[in-house]
């Protein structure tokens, strides 16, 4: 699992690249957890290259989803395969993000 | 075939090189008229400088003659001034002037009428007759000198005159010119002429002897605009006879002006340069036909002209050449490429004409099988072919000897009498037999084909076959091993040979395994083969048919690396299943309670995935769901720090999927965590439980029980 963050004037865009199962989860979680400090603007998580995305996974997402509710800022998810959009259904995930 | 984008071609590259040629035509004219126009220019100026020089030239000789004639008068004239009292000194003093002076030809101290009382008329005149003076009078009854004018000019002007040129009658017929000078008595009356005469035919040599150009000459002219002296040949007196021209020039001439004009006579133009000769009032004239001014030019000119038109000529004569290799190239692209593209089109239809559904038989529990044709050019000679007729599997593999598009056509037609021939025969063996004879009938360029026939009855496993020439193919059975065959000749050798059909059969999940040559023949870089005992070592892995054929192609891309492919690989594979056995038990994987090992766990599910050709989607989904309940008791069931194990029993079932997840840890049973609210909003939803919620999802039925001491929850999924 490999996670490119690339920062933007507003913006910083985080692309997954790989399975995010529950090690790969544990292993991102902590340079995730940085992105919440740019809670306050947009964060947009780039899954074009992201295969597999378990709870774990998921739980990620969410946090940062809270996080910028409450700083005002955005999640936008881009990019999710069609596994992975069943699987955001299955959660109601669909309805907790801007999706592209 | 079409044509029509070459003449195209054609067309824009002949415009272009047409372009080329016009603008180096104009930008060869542009340098030739620039260079015309300077060079006439300089060539003008230096017409002008001869004319001018030649005229200079004249001039000074004249006057050096002039000056001196003029000295020899003057200077006796004081002598003649003493004469006058002593007349009978007269004639020696004027043969002194004769003797002393080498330009004067004649000379004469003319008394004016009735000066001398007993002389009414004295004119003593001395002249040159051959090496010596003589001495004449000029009074004489039929010359009455006060009348001429060399005689009453200077009398009447006071002052020293040169006469207009005439015709010396009495001697020698020469162009003459008398200069005259009054003499002055005692008292200042004018008492006397005092004359020299000079011939002017050296006038004529001296015009004649600086010619210019081959054609120019040279004209003098008197005060009064008589023709003193003229170089000119044919064409130029013609000229000079012609009144009208003759007169334009006299006019323009005699103003006594140095300057230059134009005149045109019988059509051609002429430059004349002009210039006065000073005392005389003579005037010299250099005519020079102008075409001979620039008759260097011109040649140069026409030379210039030719070599552009040489260079133009042989920029077309390039242009073609090289639009001829340009069309010669395009042909050879064209060629080539709609050689690719038909060969593109053979690897299509070729592709088409063999079995190319996979799974095959999706529906069929008793058989899993894939097969695979790989060309190694575009087209090849390798075939297969297989299909279920009256619940018998029918299936062929041959490879045709050669390469390319004739082993390509071969091919075909032997897949096709395979397809028409077993449709209606009922055995390998005839089937072959009846191949055999149509292919030897026709086969003319002695191609032969080596082939394996099978009809495998899946409902007895009676394996019948028949082998021509082809490497037998292997049995997967409880070990390996190459199938019986008979050797037997390839087909299309001969047409009479019989071939023996054989027999065997196949239990329940055995295999056959059939390949060309191509796969024990791939070569590596350093010429090794990829040989039976590799291919054997693929095959000891249990998979299904498709995950065997695609691990061979690997194993054969890894030995072969950069090695270029010389040969078709041809793959089948059929394994012969129980349709009625749960298909084939269990799976087992223990894993110990660390995260990481979740990805053993993934890798243990693919495998299941693969072997029951499950849909990927759905996959993916068994993946996640096995995860999150593992992933739940590698978690939570056990206090930190304590090393655990997790059991996972997966039964293969005809139409479902049943995994047991079993452990030994804290009694948990996850199913009766509460339902998460997937509709709630961000800040309510709750991090944690979206696990179990996956897993109920995913899953047909999801039960959990504690018995033996241990947590056991089995997961259902209908496939």
């Amino acid at each position: 699992m490999e996670v490119k963050i690339t920062r933007q004037k507003n913006e910083v865009t985080a692309a997954l690249i790989g399975r995010l199962d529950t090690p790969a989860s544990l292993e991102i979680a902590p340079e995730m957890d940085k992105l919440k400090a740019d809670a306050g603007g947009t964060i947009v998580l780039d899954c074009s290259e992201m295969s597999y995305i378990s709870s774990s996974g998921l739980r990620i997402f969410l946090t940062l989803r809270k996080a910028a509710n409450e700083k005002g800022g955005k999640v936008i998810v881009k990019g999710i395969s069609n596994d992975i959009r069943s699987v955001f259904m299955m959660t109601g995930f669909l309805n907790l993000f801007e999706i592209q | 075939m079409n044509f029509s984008y070459i003449s195209k071609g054609i067309k824009a590259y002949a415009r272009a090189g047409l372009l080329l040629v016009v603008v180096a035509a104009l930008s060869l004219e542009a340098t030739a008229v620039l260079q015309y126009y300077y060079s006439r220019k300089g060539i003008r100026n230096e017409a002008v400088k001869r004319a001018e020089s030649q005229i200079s030239n004249v001039r000074l000789e004249i006057m050096d003659v002039i000056d001196q004639a003029e000295a020899a008068v003057r200077n006796s004239v004081w002598i003649a001034g003493w004469c006058l009292d002593v007349p009978d000194s007269v004639p020696s003093m004027v043969r002194r002037i004769v003797n002393d002076n080498p330009e004067v030809d004649g000379s004469t101290m003319a008394f004016m009428p009735g000066f001398d009382t007993e002389r009414p008329l004295f004119a003593p005149y001395a002249y040159r007759y051959g090496n010596t003076t003589k001495v004449k009078t000029l009074a004489t009854d039929d010359y009455d000198y006060p009348s001429h004018e060399w005689f009453t000019e200077p009398v009447g002007r006071d002052t020293g005159y040169w006469s207009e040129p005439y015709i010396d009658e009495g001697g020698g017929e020469m162009l003459m010119t008398t200069y005259s000078v009054p003499v002055k008595d005692k008292y200042g009356r004018t008492a006397a002429v005092l004359t020299a005469d000079i011939s002017l035919d050296w006038i004529n040599s001296l015009i004649d002897s600086a010619q210019v150009y081959s054609h120019s000459f040279g004209i003098m002219l008197s005060r009064e605009g008589r023709l003193m002296a003229c170089s000119a040949d044919t064409l130029g007196a013609d000229m000079i006879l012609d009144k009208d021209t003759f007169s334009i020039l006299k006019e323009e001439m005699l103003k006594g002006t140095c300057g230059n004009m134009a005149i045109k006579h019988d059509g051609r133009l002429h430059q004349v340069f002009f210039a006065p000769v000073e005392h005389t009032g003579w005037s010299t004239a250099v005519i020079i036909p102008e075409d001979e001014i620039y008759a260097g030019i011109r040649r140069v000119g026409l030379m210039v002209k030719f070599l552009q038109l040489l260079g133009l000529a042989m920029l077309v004569l390039i242009l073609r050449s090289v639009g001829k290799n340009q069309l010669k190239y395009q042909d050879l692209t064209e060629k080539k490429e709609r050689m690719e593209s038909e060969l593109r089109i053979g690897h299509d239809i070729q592709q088409s004409m063999i079995p190319h559904t996979f799974p095959p038989f999706p529906e069929r529990r008793d058989l899993d099988m894939s097969a695979c044709l790989v060309p190694a050019k575009e087209v090849g000679g390798d075939l297969f072919d297989f299909y279920i007729r009256d619940e018998k599997l029918w299936f062929c593999i041959g490879d045709v000897s050669g390469k390319g598009v004739p082993a390509s056509l071969l091919m075909a037609v032997t897949r096709s009498l395979f397809r028409s021939i077993s449709m209606h025969e009922d055995g390998p063996g005839v089937i072959t037999s009846k191949i055999n004879e149509a292919l030897s009938e026709t086969n003319e360029n002695n191609m032969f084909v080596t082939f394996f026939c099978g009809a495998l009855d899946l409902a007895t496993g009676q394996l019948r076959y028949c082998n021509a020439g082809h490497n037998p193919p292997l049995i997967l059975s409880d070990r390996i091993r190459d199938l019986e065959v008979h050797p037997n000749l390839p087909l299309g050798i001969a047409s009479d040979v019989e071939f023996q059909e054989q027999e065997e059969y196949l239990a329940f999940d055995d295999a056959v395994f059939l390949y060309t040559d191509g796969v024990t023949e791939a070569e590596n870089i350093t010429q090794d083969q990829f040989g039976q005992e590799r291919m054997e070592a693929v095959l000891h892995t249990r998979r299904s048919a498709r995950g065997h054929l695609e691990a061979m192609q690997e194993a054969i891309s890894a030995f072969v690396g950069e090695a270029p492919r010389s040969d078709d690989i041809t793959m089948l594979f059929i394994h012969y299943l129980d349709k009625d056995a749960p298909a084939s038990g269990k799976r087992h994987i223990v894993l110990r309670n660390q995260i990481k090992e979740i990805e053993r766990l993934a890798v243990y599910i693919d495998g299941i995935v693969e072997e029951m050709h499950i849909d990927s989607a759905v996959g993916t989904s068994l993946n996640l769901a096995l995860e999150e309940a593992v992933t739940n008791v590698i978690l939570y069931a056990y206090p930190e720090g304590k090393e655990g194990l997790v059991d996972i029993v997966t039964e293969l079932g005809r139409e479902s999927l049943t995994f047991t997840i079993s452990d030994r840890g804290t009694p948990f049973d996850p199913t009766a965590m509460p339902e998460v609210n997937i509709n709630a909003g961000v800040d309510e939803r709750r991090i944690g439980g979206l696990g179990i919620h996956l897993v109920r999802n995913i899953m047909d039925s999801v039960s959990y029980s504690y018995s033996d001491g241990k947590n056991i929850l089995t997961l259902t999924r209908k496939i």
